[in-house]
């Protein structure tokens, strides 16, 4: 995993890991609308960190992926989400206090089979954020991880 | 001896699978459905969003995804510990 | 159209039971993960079939793809 994979390789995922990406956050914003949600996007595009990785290797990743933004980005989300659970505490842990009340993520939806709003939900769009936030940066912060420590072990054992 | 006794538990777990299996209801015909007609009927008009799922998973069920969400963060905090000396 | 469906099923289900038992016999670390990792890209399809888009996505996102590469990067340290 040091040395960088093949022209192939390298020439398909500079190709694809950007609609890897686009796609999973698509799936976060559109959580409340289509199937899917925050921990389904998060993974999506933390599996396109770990394509980059094993293409690229370790250093050459973390050029521009760096683990300490990562880890306070995790961080971040979890806290978000929390702090919106907690917004809610006038009539209940985890009181979807903004739905329906014409602010930000407040419009009510149709009712029946329709398309959908995107400014629909209330703190169910907005935790769908927080969420997706600190999966993809939970599972981007183990593969690095778990992919420098591979190198340094074997790199080490030489 | 002892591979008798998992034998014997093993089988008798199979047959307590099977026995429960062609017992089993048929698919999307549950027993007790009042609470999935409650969801179904009220979710969308109560939240505002169109997808049930995640209504439930975020709003009605909050507390679970706040348990995912710390044990996914106590998995991170665990892996950097681990390989704190390896991964400077 | 559900003959079809249930053919489905069951080819898919027959082909990750198949994948599963080679990833626990096969002696070579890595075949034996990408079996596994087949048997979760099944398992992702299956729960497709069943009309659960949401775990679907969330199984092949975990499953096929950084369980995969999690095990690759374990097996590149392990290896002697």
């Amino acid at each position: 995993m040091k040395e960088e994979m093949s022209r192939i390789v390298r020439t398909m995922t500079t190709l694809i890991y950007v609609f890897i990406m686009v796609y999973g956050f698509y799936v976060i914003a559109h959580g409340h609308l289509t199937p899917g949600g925050g921990f389904q996007g998060g993974s999506v595009v933390a599996s396109a960190f770990a394509l980059l990785v094993v293409t690229y290797g370790n250093q050459k990743t973390q050029d521009f992926l760096q683990k300490d933004l990562l880890s306070l980005l995790e961080s971040t989300g979890l806290v978000i989400f929390i702090c919106f659970a907690f917004f809610g505490l006038g009539a209940t842990f985890f009181y979807n206090f903004l739905s329906n009340s014409g602010s930000l993520f407040g419009s009510s939806a149709t009712i029946g089979v329709n398309p959908g709003n995107l400014n629909t939900g209330g703190t169910v769009t907005a935790m769908n954020i927080a969420v997706g936030i600190e999966v993809l940066a939970a599972l981007g912060v183990i593969v690095l991880t778990m992919s420098q420590a591979s190198e340094t072990i074997e790199k080490k054992e030489k | 001896m002892k591979k008798s006794v998992f034998g014997f538990a093993f089988l008798f777990f199979v047959a307590f699978l099977l026995l429960s299996a062609f017992g089993m209801r048929p698919f999307g015909e549950p027993s007790f459905s009042e609470m999935d007609d409650y969801y179904i009927e009220n979710a969308q008009a109560e939240t505002g969003a169109n997808n049930v799922v995640t209504t439930i998973v975020f709003d009605y069920r909050g507390f679970d995804t706040l348990g995912e969400a710390t044990v996914l963060f106590t998995a991170v905090v665990g892996i950097v510990a681990l390989f704190r000396e390896v991964a400077k | 159209m559900s003959s079809w469906l249930s053919f489905a099923h069951i080819v898919v289900l027959v082909v990750m039971l198949i994948a599963a038992f080679l990833a626990v016999v096969l002696k070579d670390l890595l075949p034996s993960v990408i079996a596994l990792a087949a048997a979760s890209l099944l398992l992702s399809l299956e729960f497709y079939l069943l009309h659960a888009p949401d775990v679907a996505i969330a199984e092949a996102g975990i499953g096929a793809a950084l369980t995969m590469a999690i095990f690759i990067f374990a097996i590149r340290a392990t290896k002697k």
